[in-house]
């Protein structure tokens, strides 16, 4: 790969579209939000940590950005 | 090329320093707040939800999520080429970048025009509250992002250029934080309810 941030930007595109699979599996499925709340987790970990370059910030940065997308994940997987 | 060097190790200076990391935050904190909210309210009326939700078109979505994606890719690169100091190479990657976000604007007008035409407005139903408020907060801050890009492509284009690497990576971080809220909206809106 040229880079990192041509594969980061390629990682996202295929969770997305995994996202958009996911989804129509139905809202019956009971793990349908863990998964897509999951899934943007992930993404937006990936932005923050490649494309913003957090990966070389202080830990203290690494460890909120991380805290603040689990949270949002856990917040509405355990309201919905 | 020389390469400009900061110690992002230090907790005091995030890539694009504490200042615009705090915006973002806040940013994030309130739009969480707000997709929480929504959440809450769509467990009085799940079904009621539901039915709204389906009537957004989930391939807009997507579609602008991939524009928001590649711009922020096309952000990165002109970051990167701007820290070795290759003003052009830096300069054509923002031109691609604002193109990314003003795609997205324009997407966004046409799925805005076809939900009015459809009576699809504020007053509709609980989730299209949401969603008008949600989606169209994102877009004032999507475009304050392109003006800030504007700003920028403007001032590195100077003659005398006086942008700094910190000017730069506080834009850079402003720009990716669109991407981190529709990121977290995408889902909300067009696919979970």
């Amino acid at each position: 790969m040229k880079d990192k941030n041509t594969l980061t930007l390629l990682i996202l595109f295929v969770l997305t579209i995994a996202s958009a699979v996911v989804s129509n599996l139905g809202r019956e499925w009971s793990w349908l939000a863990f998964i897509l709340m999951g899934l943007s987790a992930l993404k937006f970990i990936l932005v923050v940590f490649e494309f913003m370059e957090i990966k070389k910030a202080n830990s203290f940065w690494k460890f909120l950005t991380v805290s603040y997308a689990l949270a949002i994940v856990l917040a509405v997987v355990l309201i919905l | 090329m020389e390469t400009q060097k900061i110690d992002y190790k230090n907790i005091f200076y995030p890539p694009g320093g504490i200042l615009i990391w705090i915006v973002i935050f806040l940013e994030l904190i309130t739009f969480g707040i707000a997709i929480i909210a929504l959440a809450l309210f769509s467990k009085d009326d799940p079904e009621g939800f539901h039915s709204s939700r389906l009537l957004l078109n989930p391939t807009f979505g997507a579609i602008n999520t991939m524009f928001l994606l590649t711009s922020g890719y096309f952000m990165a690169t002109s970051l990167k080429h701007f820290k070795t100091n290759n003003h052009s190479k830096a300069s054509l990657f923002l031109k691609l970048t604002i193109l990314g976000g003003l795609l997205f604007i324009a997407l966004k007008a046409v799925e805005y025009y076809q939900k009015i035409e459809h009576g699809l407005d504020m007053d509709y139903s609980t989730f299209f509250n949401f969603y008008w408020l949600l989606t169209g907060f994102h877009v004032v801050h999507v475009l304050v992002g392109i003006v800030i890009l504007i700003i920028l492509y403007f001032g590195i284009n100077k003659k005398e250029s006086k942008t700094e690497l910190e000017d730069f990576e506080a834009s850079t971080a402003f720009w990716h934080m669109c991407d981190l809220i529709w990121l977290l909206l995408f889902p909300m809106l067009y696919l979970i309810l």
